[in-house]
């Protein structure tokens, strides 16, 4: 293209710097939040798979056992049928015998495997690594490795004691080596891991003759060794893909993290509208340039292109900042993203942000592809612009108001379909969350249209009270609704999200916090650790609980064992009950009870599932599950589906005595105990505690629920977060449509001043403008905010995790919008007001 | 009998910084307007003829130098005080009209009352009633920008009437407009300002104007000369 027409176009660029900065920021935040989740996200999972990778070495399939382990007698017997490859393993936490007990991973390995299954810190391609002390570690009793700075953080020297807390009392370890970290995963993995030879662990453990694991390395086409594997498994274990668990952990995950990225998405659909804006302006700004250009014969398409060329270079440069700063963003939603899976699905050892070259070109693509839609009406503006005669402002809005009453209709369009979306596209979450954009898009649409009918009837109503100098602030909302709506729109999008989601958490809470209530009818409970099954735990477990049951002040005593059982080639959390009378008030069926429900569960092959289960299985009453026992697969009915919002996954429910018929006793994990009435439930609970050992612990269903509750509200920190930044960018986004309105009115407001207006009335007008647009925004919100919250209750959510919840309606929820919408409005508001009362009129009067 | 004087400029100064050169507009400048009297200020583009209006007005204020008008010395006001004086002594016509387009024709003409007072019923009547006079009753509620540019600058003048000033000030108000029509605009200002005897400085291109003036100047050497 001519330089010399870039260049025209280009200087008035540079004149206006705080516009291009603004507009590259809509393009960097809203970018940079979307590759935030993505890259912390994808880094959780990566960091969980490497983690695993640390000790698991090169292996591809594994062999899995519920929680009563591995017999370490199939290792030897797979050895012995002729197969090479495996690598046994034991792990387990354990805590150190220091004042903040801090927990460490313990990994028993067999430290002369085939080296292709080694890990990288055990290979002899490790310099810092001596093999002899591999030798030495199944050699002498109670040795143990652990990664230098670990050891230098706890003042260990080589050859030096860590004492740890088992069940049989401290315990020595003597640290004969340290650990070599080859990359940031293994060193932040290596800093919390013990490893030891499979006796120490086991003895360490209490898992004595188990095995936790055993790895395999298989070849690509290996079927029939799979299958002649499968043949040897008792009925408490299974062979795994890797490649399958780590999809089944990633699908396990699928709805939090989709959910997460509709989130940054939605940063992005504000950051898209401020781009939209900005770009609007820029054009308009240069109707006199763009028409004396067209004069001397340059054609619409040139006009196009040189307005996509300047969006290229704003996306560009805005994209770049976005990455970086998505970057630094996804260092801290890291943290919260892993603390939540760490809460929620599975335990993650090391949390590194990991960025590939893939994610960057998402990224890239992403605030690309977005700025060009955004810039493409305004660019399509440009090119309409008359070469002849150059419009007054009032003939482009006047343009625009027929414009914004056929958007008007279209956002009808969108609205409708988003809601048939909704409701009619089965169980995807994905055209769940598409319904609530394309809701939320609409709304957006609508907004200019409906901000030019509540101006109409501010004026209406409140006209006669406002003098004309009180009517100008209202009528300067809608002379320029083609720039003050769309500033309104993006503000109306960020603050009934912000409802929506508030709404929906407020729901969710209610629901938790009743189901709570009804869930823990104890009044004291029991934590039994579980992470140790060891041989003696089953009749030390039921010597404890009639120990309680005797008590004094103790009417009755339900147990619990949580486990996993095989359902259907999948390890499924499974909770095993023994049922006190009152225990049974717990359970909320979503059905119709049946009298005989609690008579069937002890005595048939009978389930009880959650709803989350039964809604990620498709799973029915009177349907069968088919659950691996030591005596095969057996069918056990499900004949009830009970409210459960501990997970997403779901779980089974199962009678103890039922349970005890095909799978070995493992004890439990917790016990109910319910006092008798009258009973002092303070000395009660430090009676229970003195029989107590180790890491069992008594605590009130109070103090259970409180625990639970400060967990849900924890899971909710990164919505928090994320809620913030597009609330954020929409600030940016009216602050920048405010600028660039004042920027436009200068002139006008040279007048008002010339005519005797003070500067700090031209002020308090600007900021009742902007005050007046956040109330709309706030107005318009609610009812939107409402729609948000009732789809994301009833459809997103429920499609995502299987929960149903009940709607709550929270009045100070859409109180805080308003004064949110208005506190942004108004806080934007400010520096526009200042800079033009500022302004010299003089100045100001010369101005075009 | 002298008539009293209006407007007083003693020693007026006033200069712009452009990047790293003084460019003077006006050097000891002095000047008397006597109540009533119609000045016509004449000078070629970027002369100071606006600056010149800007300096009477308050909207600018003079490097030194004393501006008295009616008695106050605006060039020792306050930057508020001067706006809150232009409110009430001082009208101006500007050549691009400068009308708030987001306000009707009567809004427009109501706004510098409703800066002064508190507006009554009578106040609507007489905007009504100088409408009227001006052609214009069917365009009360009429936004600008519909509006011709005669029909503008009509409504213009009649906003800077509207509050009774003592002094108008009219920059090339009839610039934009056709002869014809500049005419009619001409003949307006004369009704309305000169006849109803109020003080007027018009800067200006038109000959016809002229003719009209009490005392006509031009802008040279950063100072007036009497034509």
């Amino acid at each position: 293209m001519n330089s010399l027409l870039q260049r025209a176009s280009r200087n008035f660029l540079w004149q206006h710097p705080w516009q291009l900065v603004l507009a590259m920021l809509g393009i960097a935040l809203g970018v940079a939040v979307v590759i935030a989740i993505d890259l912390a996200m994808e880094s959780s999972l990566n960091s969980f798979n490497q983690a695993t990778k640390v000790y698991t070495g090169s292996a591809t399939h594994r062999i899995i056992a519920n929680d009563g382990g591995l017999d370490e007698k199939l290792y030897r017997q797979l050895r012995v049928k002729g197969f090479s490859q495996l690598s046994p393993l034991v792990t387990g936490y354990v805590k150190l015998a220091q004042a903040e007990q801090e927990s460490f991973k313990i990994v028993g390995i067999d430290p002369f495997i085939e080296k292709t299954l080694q890990p990288g810190w055990q290979s002899g391609q490790n310099e810092n690594f001596s093999p002899d002390l591999l030798t030495r570690l199944m050699a002498e009793p109670n040795t143990a490795l652990l990664s230098q700075k670990t050891a230098q953080r706890l003042h260990v020297p080589l050859n030096g004691q860590l004492s740890l807390v088992t069940r049989q009392g401290q315990q020595p370890l003597t640290v004969i080596g340290f650990l070599p970290d080859t990359n940031a995963v293994s060193e932040q993995v290596l800093a919390k891991l013990i490893i030891t030879d499979i006796a120490t662990a086991q003895e360490l453990l209490g898992l004595f003759g188990k095995l936790s694991s055993i790895e395999i390395l298989l070849a690509n086409d290996a079927s029939k060794t799979e299958a002649a594997i499968q043949s040897l498994l008792p009925g408490n274990a299974l062979l795994l893909s890797l490649e399958s668990q780590e999809q089944s952990l990633r699908e396990m995950t699928r709805a939090f993290s989709t959910n997460l990225k509709a989130l940054g998405l939605l940063s992005l659909l504000v950051g898209m509208f401020l781009i939209y804006n900005t770009m609007t302006f820029l054009v308009m700004q240069r109707r006199r340039l763009i028409g004396s250009l067209r004069l001397l014969g340059v054609t619409r398409q040139q006009i196009f292109t040189l307005i996509l060329s300047e969006a290229f270079f704003l996306a560009l440069i805005g994209t770049l900042i976005g990455i970086a700063l998505g970057i630094v963003l996804g260092h801290g939603l890291l943290q919260l993203i892993s603390g939540t899976i760490n809460a929620i699905y599975f335990r993650i050892d090391a949390t590194v942000l990991t960025v590939t070259p893939f994610q960057l070109g998402k990224g890239m693509l992403l605030g690309m592809s977005v700025t060009f839609f955004a810039v493409l009406p305004p660019a399509f503006e440009a090119t309409r612009l008359s070469p002849v005669k150059v419009m007054a402002r009032s003939q482009l809005e006047s343009g625009s108001r027929l414009l914004i009453k056929r958007l008007g209709f279209i956002s009808g369009i969108l609205i409708a379909s988003g809601l048939s979306v909704a409701f009619f596209s089965g169980n995807s979450i994905n055209f769940g969350l598409a319904s609530i954009f394309l809701i939320l898009f609409g709304f957006g649409l609508l907004t200019p249209v409906l901000t030019l009918w509540l101006m109409k009837f501010i004026e209406r109503a409140f006209g006669r009270f406002l003098g004309v100098l009180g009517r100008l602030p209202v009528r300067m909302v809608s002379a320029e609704i083609s720039r003050t709506g769309i500033a309104i729109a993006a503000l109306m999008i960020a603050v009934s999200a912000t409802i929506g989601m508030d709404l929906m958490i407020g729901s969710f809470r209610q629901t938790v916090a009743q189901w709570l209530h009804s869930s823990l009818p104890a009044d004291l409970y029991v934590a039994l650790p579980g992470d140790q099954m060891t041989a003696e735990k089953p009749s030390l477990d039921k010597q404890l609980k009639e120990k309680i049951a005797r008590l004094e002040g103790v009417a009755m005593v339900s147990t619990a064992l949580q486990t996993k059982l095989f359902a259907a080639g999948e390890l499924t959390k499974t909770t095993v009950f023994e049922l006190a009378e009152k225990s049974k008030q717990g359970f909320i069926f979503k059905h119709n009870m049946d009298n005989s429900l609690w008579d069937r569960l002890e005595h048939q092959p009978t389930v009880i599932v959650t709803e989350p289960y039964a809604y990620h299985h498709a799973i029915r009453i009177g349907q069968k599950i088919d659950l691996k026992t030591n005596q095969g697969a057996l069918g056990f009915e499900v004949i009830g589906i009970n409210a459960d919002y501990s997970g997403d996954q779901g779980h089974l429910i199962m009678s103890r005595q039922n349970y005890l018929r095909y799978w070995p006793d493992l004890g439990y994990t917790g016990i109910g105990v319910y006092a008798r009435a009258g009973a002092d439930l303070k000395n009660l609970e430090s009676r229970i505690s003195q029989l107590l050992t180790g890491q069992q612990a008594v605590k009130s269903n109070q103090a259970i629920y409180k625990a639970s509750m400060q967990l849900f509200e924890q899971t909710f920190t990164i919505t928090e977060a994320l809620r913030w930044l597009s609330a954020a960018i929409a600030f940016v986004g009216v602050f920048s449509a405010l600028m660039a309105l004042q920027f436009e009115r200068t002139r006008q407001l040279g007048i008002l001043r010339a005519i005797g207006i003070t500067s700090r009335q031209l002020s308090v007008l600007i900021i009742a403008e902007t005050g007046l647009m956040g109330l709309v925004a706030g107005l318009l919100a609610i009812p939107v905010g409402f729609i948000v919250a009732y789809v994301l209750i009833f459809v997103v959510y429920q499609r995502s995790f299987g929960w149903t919840m009940a709607f709550y309606f929270d009045s100070g929820v859409l109180f805080q919008g308003i004064v949110l919408a208005c506190v942004a409005a108004l806080l934007a508001g400010v520096l526009p007001a200042l800079k033009m009362a500022q302004t010299h009129p003089a100045e100001a009067l010369r101005t075009e | 009998m002298e008539k009293p004087s209006a407007i007083s400029i003693k020693q007026l100064n006033k200069s712009y910084r452009e990047s790293d050169r003084q460019h003077v507009i006006f050097s000891g400048l002095d000047m008397q307007v006597s109540r009533g009297e119609f000045i016509v200020l004449l000078g070629r583009s970027g002369s100071g003829k606006s600056t010149f209006l800007n300096l009477i007005s308050g909207i600018d204020p003079p490097d030194s130098g004393k501006i008295i008008i009616n008695g106050t010395d605006i060039s020792a006001l306050s930057e508020q005080d001067r706006t809150l004086f232009r409110r009430h002594h001082i009208g101006i016509v500007f050549q691009a009209y400068n009308l708030i387009p987001t306000l009707t024709v009567a809004e427009n003409l109501l706004l510098p009352l409703q800066l002064i007072k508190r507006l009554t019923r009578k106040d609507r009547d007489d905007v009504g009633e100088l409408l009227d006079k001006l052609k214009l009753s069917g365009r009360l509620d009429s936004y600008p920008d519909r509006l011709s540019g005669g029909e503008q600058q009509r409504v213009a003048i009649a906003r800077a009437l509207i509050h009774d000033p003592d002094v108008i000030l009219a920059d090339e108000p009839t610039g934009n407009l056709d002869l014809d029509t500049a005419g009619q605009v001409l003949e307006l200002l004369d009704i309305l300002v000169k006849k109803a005897g109020k003080t007027m400085i018009m800067a200006t291109h038109s000959q016809e104007v002229i003719g009209q003036a009490d005392r006509v100047f031009s802008i040279r050497n950063q100072s007036l000369q009497r034509e």
